[in-house]
């Protein structure tokens, strides 16, 4: 019989208490439980990206963790990022580069860039690509997410004319 | 861009992209309904077996499990030919056993461990020689070879063409399975009331297939089965088999419950159509000039159990070589070998890219010996706009084929020349390009090219409704999905074009069978073509019923549609707003349309020509792409941007199945071994240098807004470009792809490089 389990966790700001089975992954948690399906499942093996969360601030595979090891850190998916001011300059890029095909990998590319873009400021393009390499898009509309990325960078620091990778 | 389109031809945000980025976009795995349960499959250990017996009372007995299904429980009506829902026969490592309902998805995995089968275990192969051995083990009881022969086609004779050429260049080519990979994994959301079933699914056929086949299994009306797509991620050609919508269907009836079925990844690798293997035998007849006199290929692919839309790809495989050169004489044979291995299927290109590998290489290979540049051998042969020598065969007054055969056929255009000379001028080919495995040291770098040739989108039915509301805005309702490649905003783009309103007032509608209209599948890089040219009737249709409408309110004999305005044409004082024109209106103006594009009087086909610099490690075997040029002739470019992506990912995607996708079954057992993404490993962003991409062709006068297809001519030529730029650097010929170090290796020392 399984094993059950209670947790308290902290998704976009809100404390929520679940009873869970205990082999239940946080990416399940947020998909399943608490009806927050911007983290994709693609992989469930931590292989492609698309399930990134922010676990206090790091970029995590939401597959990679069970809900029970979260332990009280606060967790911010693609929804609560989209709620925020500083995440807009990822978002416009994205859509002004056409960063993204399908859309089934993009909000994990997203929350990737914005975490890049906030730990490393004024990274160079190469090494904004390195940060993004755990990450697969099978459009492989990678030329495009690459100029988005630099393009929100410049947005980020407030300069206006984006460079390209691309040129 | 010309002048005259507003809206077409520019690169407006894609549709639903800010969403897809938030997070908002819902997929049907992101689908929930109240009382959902979560469906598992229990898988075929063995290649080939039959069930002795299988026990389902403990799985049935444990506490959250509301179904299980066997063979015995479901409807014996065949999906396609050769498919049941379930069946007592398993023939690959994965096929559906048994499937179970559960209230989540690690309770239903734990009940598929409580399923008790005996399995009688038959003997089973795997490679399509075997399978084709009198006494081999026949996978359905119809016999191996499917279709029971050989398909064929031929333009004039390559016996007499072979018997009149000076050199005949000849190699048999290999490629392994291809898996298509869409992130998002397969998934179906069954939901009945009553009698009649909702059915959410990652569909490219919701009409076309997944209604039809759910209705004639299920012993129900079509008016009772809808299915929905809301959004796809990814299709790449595959995605339109019909047995997960029927087991979720079937699932959800016996537990009296919605069923979401959802595929892991694994079995995404394992039990979704993946593109079959192929062995390719190529016979080119040239004169002392180079001129062809004779191309003759032969086929043989290995799809698998069951063979899906395996007989498309085959028949795709010969397009190259029967229409690519100029050459009176060409023959495609090809044979599709069941076997135990997983079932085979489509995949972005079909047989394109597989049959254009062998043919471009010994077009290399013939340039070659025969001392022209390879660029210029291609330039004096390639096929023109006047098409084939010969007689046309079809009647006149009916449509051309997609994937012409006979001569006598012109194209409706053909920029193929254009391409080339655009992508050689971008490569710096004339100053660049150095003769044939010239280089010398442990790295060396050479140039490769490679054509393509490909359906143009058309041969398809479609149906459009425009609908323009009492408010003001505009419903476009087509069938189809955007699979990602962005349909619903190019369709938009042309409604809005053809109305002559802002393209933000248009609403698509797509993909929804109780509220669009039929529509064929979304394959074939037919959707701007054939369903674009439906909504732009569609959308003319509607015009003229608005134009009627604001007349009779002008009181004037004749209006037409001024930015926004209807305006008189006697008296252009005398206008109305278009919102105006619709308000009070008791209902929508309708507007529809009902297609079969394509041209009664020229071939309608897309071109490519690309080029790459590489370089190889000839002690490691390991090949870096250094540059990428991709020329395009699919007509006007509807979207810029949009394009220019999806070429570039076409080819990214196709660079890594170049040089080392490969899903691997094991030639004795029938495992696939393996079925994740970091044993099979996709293109990474770090991987290949930025796309060039370049569109130097003219608008075709036949597709809407003069579009030709773009979705999957981008990755015809892309195996062959890099074998040949391998080539020109080492003078190593490649005939087995994906090119991996280590056959590189073996071909460096085989030829004595």
């Amino acid at each position: 019989m399984p094993y059950r389990a209670s947790i308290s966790i902290t998704v976009n700001g809100q404390p929520h208490r679940l009873e869970i089975d205990h082999r239940t992954t946080l990416l399940d948690v947020l998909r399943e439980h608490l009806d927050l399906t911007g983290a994709k499942r693609a992989c469930d093996r931590g292989e492609c990206g698309a399930c990134t969360v922010l676990l206090a601030g790091q970029p995590v595979y939401a597959c990679q963790l069970l809900a029970l090891q979260v332990r009280g850190r606060p967790v911010v998916t693609i929804e609560g990022l989209a709620e925020q001011p500083d995440f807009r300059p990822v978002l416009d890029a994205f859509v002004a580069n056409d960063a993204g095909q399908c859309g089934f990998c993009t909000p994990g590319f997203a929350v990737a860039t914005y975490a890049a873009l906030q730990s490393h400021p004024g990274a160079s393009a190469t090494e904004l690509r390195w940060e993004l390499v755990g990450h697969l898009c099978r459009c492989n509309a990678y030329d495009n997410i690459m100029a988005a990325v630099q393009d929100a960078s410049q947005r980020r620091l407030g300069t206006t004319a984006p460079h390209t990778e691309r040129g | 861009m010309d002048s005259a389109l507003a809206v077409v031809g520019t690169s407006i945000p894609r549709r639903g992209l800010a969403e897809k980025i938030q997070g908002k976009a819902q997929y049907t795995a992101d689908l929930k309904r109240p009382g959902m349960l979560y469906g598992r499959i229990l898988r075929s250990p063995h290649a080939h077996a039959r069930l002795q017996a299988i026990d389902i009372s403990e799985a049935l007995r444990m506490p959250g499990v509301h179904a299980v299904l066997t063979y015995r429980d479901v409807p014996a009506v065949r999906i396609d030919a050769d498919l049941l829902p379930l069946d007592e026969v398993l023939r690959f490592v994965g096929d559906e056993v048994a499937v179970i309902a559960a209230e989540s998805d690690v309770l239903a995995e734990d009940a598929l461990r409580l399923i008790h089968v005996q399995y009688e275990v038959l003997p089973a192969v795997f490679d399509v020689e075997a399978a084709l051995r009198p006494d081999a083990p026949p996978v359905h009881p119809q016999g191996n070879l499917v279709g029971g022969k050989e398909l064929v086609v031929e333009r004039g004779s390559v016996i007499q063409g072979l018997s009149a050429a000076e050199h005949v260049f000849e190699g048999t080519f290999h490629t392994q399975i291809h898996a298509p990979v869409g992130m998002e994994t397969r998934a179906a959301l069954a939901e009945w009331q009553d009698d009649a079933v909702t059915v959410w699914k990652t569909s490219r056929a919701v009409h076309a297939n997944d209604r039809q086949t759910l209705a004639r299994v299920l012993g129900i009306p079509l008016a009772q089965v809808r299915v929905i797509c809301t959004t796809m991620g990814g299709g790449f050609g595959n995605k339109d088999e019909s047995r997960l919508s029927v087991l979720a269907a079937l699932l959800a009836r016996q537990a009296g419950r919605p069923v979401r079925l959802e595929y892991s990844r694994a079995e995404e690798f394992i039990a979704g159509r993946n593109r079959q293997s192929s062995l390719t035998h190529l016979r080119l007849g040239v004169r002392q000039d180079g001129t062809p006199t004779a191309i003759a290929m032969r086929s043989v692919m290995n799809a698998g159990a069951h063979v899906a839309s395996g007989m498309q790809v085959t028949r795709r495989t010969g397009q190259g070589a029967m229409y690519l050169y100029t050459c009176p004489n060409a023959r495609f044979a090809g044979l599709t070998v069941y076997t135990h291995r997983p079932a085979g299927g489509s995949f972005r290109g079909l047989g394109a890219p597989l049959g254009h590998f062998a043919l471009e290489v010994l077009i290399d290979q013939a340039a070659v010996a025969l001392g022209i540049d390879p660029l210029d051998y291609r330039l004096q042969h390639h096929v023109t706009e006047a098409g084939q020598p010969g007689q046309r065969t079809t009647p006149a007054g009916q449509l051309t084929p997609d994937e012409p055969v006979e001569g006598g056929i012109p194209f409706s255009s053909n920029a193929l020349r254009e391409c080339i000379l655009a992508g050689a001028e971008r490569i710096g080919w004339r100053q660049q390009h150095r003769p044939h495995a010239i280089a010398t040291g442990p790295v060396r770098r050479g140039m490769g090219m490679a054509l393509g040739i490909y359906k143009g989108g058309t041969g398809r039915e479609a149906e459009a409704e425009v609908r323009i509301t009492p408010t003001g805005r505009v419903q476009v309702a087509i069938g189809n999905v955007d699979v990602g490649q962005g349909s619903s905003t190019l369709l938009a783009q042309m409604a809005a074009e053809a109305l002559e309103v802002p393209v933000h007032s248009i609403d698509m509608v797509m993909a929804d069978t109780a509220i669009t209209p039929p529509a064929h599948i979304t394959a074939g890089s037919s959707t701007t073509i054939t369903s674009g040219a439906a909504v732009k009737l569609a959308a003319e249709d509607a015009k003229r019923h608005l134009l009627e409408r604001a007349a009779t309110l002008l009181h004037v004999p004749t209006v037409r549609l001024e930015a926004g305005q209807l305006v008189s044409i006697a008296e252009p004082s005398r206008r109305l707003d278009l919102a105006a024109a619709v308000a009070g209106l008791p209902g929508d103006i309708v507007g529809t349309a009902q297609v079969t594009s394509g041209s009664t009087t020229h071939l309608v086909n897309a071109f490519a020509a690309h080029f790459a610099e590489v370089e190889v490690d000839m002690q490691s075997g390991r090949i870096r792409v250094l540059r990428y040029v991709a020329a395009q002739d699919s007509g006007r470019i509807l979207h810029p941007r949009m394009a220019e992506n999806q070429v570039s990912g076409g080819v990214l995607q196709f660079l890594a199945i170049a040089l080392r996708e490969e899903l691997y079954v094991d030639p004795r057992s029938g495992v696939t071994l393996n079925p994740s993404l970091l044993e099979h490993k996709c293109t990474s962003i770090v991987d290949f240098p930025p796309i060039e991409v370049l569109f130097p062709a003219p608008p075709d006068p036949c597709g809407p807004y003069g579009a030709k297809a773009l979705g999957e001519p981008p990755v015809v030529p892309v195996l062959a470009v890099i074998a040949n730029a391998v080539a020109n650097a080492t003078g190593v010929w490649l005939y087995e792809a994906p090119f991996t170090p280590r056959r590189v290796l073996e071909a460096i020392h085989a030829q004595g490089r």
